[in-house]
């Protein structure tokens, strides 16, 4: 997906490009790390990890802090290097942005009560998905959700053609 | 009362201001009888009018007089769509307007159907229907005159911020009108907002009446933004479908980087060499041999693959093979190239000179 037009002033400054950068130069700082020689599966799992959170982090420092969702993920990847930087065990490494299970989230909603706040129960959906939803209002969070799903169209389009890439050069 | 020659309303009930209802106009007539209105001469009518406007005198005729003043939105009533942009004063509320230039409703008929630029307003009567009014008067500025429209009752219900000319009246153009009005509402201290007939009136309810259609315009965006959201109409189902959206992609992020966790060989990286558009022909980048790809993304070749890709979804990754692991794929500068490429407008010449390159195995 094409950026808006007000991110493409400048081809080499667009939220693509940036994010290009930054996720390419970690996936190379990854691989480098990590030889591919190795295929058991923990090494792929924990390179698939590391990977995720490269992405999900090139493109929260790509946005900056001009969104809420992004500075709550940033502030997120801090607090979690931060509390483990000690410890190398993979405890917290899940991906933070993700959702919990479908099936939870289900359960829970259909706890709450859904007479006339039958917007309610997606709202808190959407508001877990969203990083840093909890606190923002419906406003915002219709906002937030926009740019984020913008800033992970880009994301996905990206890490296809990468991808693709490689599956091409094969 | 003054006979209203010409107006073509379609209620019959016009009533006298006596705390009666208030007809809902549904075709008001304009052009003549407003002039008319205004020439009127009973100073006594416009007493009682400017009492009705709850305001003094000299505000009211500053409100008159003022070519940018406020601009009400209304949003649209059921009965709108009948209204031909002919506006019908109750008569015996004596309307002296000074100012010929008011006009009813600002709404300038983009509030057919829609009600998400009316954050700051919304009628609260059925006469509120006269925002149609302001379709056949392009000549008509439109003011800060709600209570023009409603000459009897309904002044007492109109909130004061309503007469605050904090939102800049635009012009003519509807469309622009209130988005402008709408970005302006959004900013200012003040929501201007008006009730609808029939509904409260209380400050509690205005508020969130403005706050649901400031949700309602994001919601449209929304619903823009994600593919197949157009058709589904309601704000649940509409919800529900960009929640899917926003964890399919969320999925899709962790299911490419697990395939590229899976597929990544040894990757040779220069960064100096990035983003420069002709860097087709020999890349040193000394790790790496010089090979050249051809940079060829073509849509159909990546929607294809992407075709295949998700009827893979259900794989394990894991099991997937792992390619190129004895094979170095090498250029990152072409992967740039083409990641890049695609961005700008003129992919057009960097596929065309890349699609001259030859590619070596």
């Amino acid at each position: 997906m094409m950026n808006t037009p007000q991110q493409v002033k400048n081809p080499s400054s667009s939220l693509k490009s940036r994010f290009i950068t930054r996720f390419l130069g970690a996936l190379t700082k990854i691989t480098a790390e990590d030889p591919i020689s190795s295929s058991s599966p923990t090494r792929i799992f924990q390179r698939y990890r590391r990977i995720k959170v490269a992405s999900n982090k090139s493109m929260a420092y790509s946005v900056r802090s001009r969104r809420i969702w992004s500075r709550a993920m940033l502030s997120r990847f801090r607090s979690r290097r931060s509390a483990f930087s000690g410890r190398r065990s993979s405890v917290k490494t899940t991906n933070c942005t993700t959702s919990p299970p479908p099936a939870l989230i289900k359960v829970t909603i259909n706890e709450k009560k859904t007479a006339k706040g039958g917007l309610d129960m997606q709202t808190d959906e959407l508001r877990e998905l969203v990083p840093g939803g909890e606190a923002m209002d419906v406003c915002n969070l219709l906002d937030e959700t926009a740019h984020y799903i913008k800033c992970l169209t880009t994301q996905v389009q990206v890490m296809r053609k990468i991808v693709d890439f490689y599956h091409l050069s094969k | 009362m003054e006979s209203n020659a010409g107006t073509t309303e379609t209620r019959s009930n016009v009533t006298v201001p006596d705390g009666g209802e208030v007809a809902a106009f549904e075709s008001l007539q304009f052009t003549d009888e407003i002039h008319r209105l205004i020439s009127a001469p009973g100073t006594d009518n416009a007493s009682s009018f400017t009492a009705l406007l709850e305001l003094p005198a000299t505000q009211v005729v500053d409100l008159l007089h003022s070519p940018e003043s406020v601009k009400l939105i209304v949003a649209s009533a059921p009965n709108v769509e009948d209204f031909k942009g002919s506006f019908h004063f109750p008569s015996n509320t004596g309307l002296i307007q000074k100012d010929a230039r008011f006009s009813v409703f600002s709404g300038e008929g983009n509030n057919k159907n829609e009600k998400s630029n009316s954050p700051e307003m919304t009628s609260k009567n059925s006469s509120a229907n006269l925002e149609k009014a302001v379709k056949s008067e392009p000549a008509e500025t439109v003011s800060s005159l709600p209570l023009v429209s409603d000459p009897t009752m309904e002044n007492r219900n109109i909130k004061r911020k309503d007469r605050e000319k904090k939102v800049k009246g635009s012009t003519k153009k509807s469309k622009t009108a209130t988005n402008e009005r709408l970005e302006d509402a959004e900013k200012l201290p003040y929501v201007h907002v008006r009730a609808r007939r029939g509904q409260a009136t209380d400050s509690h309810s205005l508020a969130e009446r403005a706050r649901r259609e400031k949700i309602n315009a994001r919601m449209k965006l929304l619903q823009e933004l994600v593919p197949g959201c157009n058709k589904i109409s309601g704000t649940a189902l509409v919800l529900d479908e960009i929640i899917n959206h926003v964890q399919s992609l969320q999925r899709q992020v962790e299911f490419l980087s697990m395939r590229l966790a899976t597929v990544n060989p040894r990757i040779d990286f220069n960064l100096d060499s990035l983003f420069t558009p002709e860097s087709g022909s020999t890349m040193d980048g000394g790790n790496f041999p010089s090979l050249v790809t051809p940079l060829i993304w073509p849509d159909v070749q990546v929607n294809g693959y992407r075709k295949q890709f998700q009827h893979q979804w259900h794989f394990d990754t894991l099991k997937q093979p792992i390619w190129g692991r004895e094979e170095v794929c090498n250029n990152y500068v072409t992967l740039e190239n083409s990641l890049l490429s695609c961005d700008s407008s003129a992919n057009s010449a960097a596929t065309l000179h890349a699609n001259q390159l030859k590619m070596e195995l």
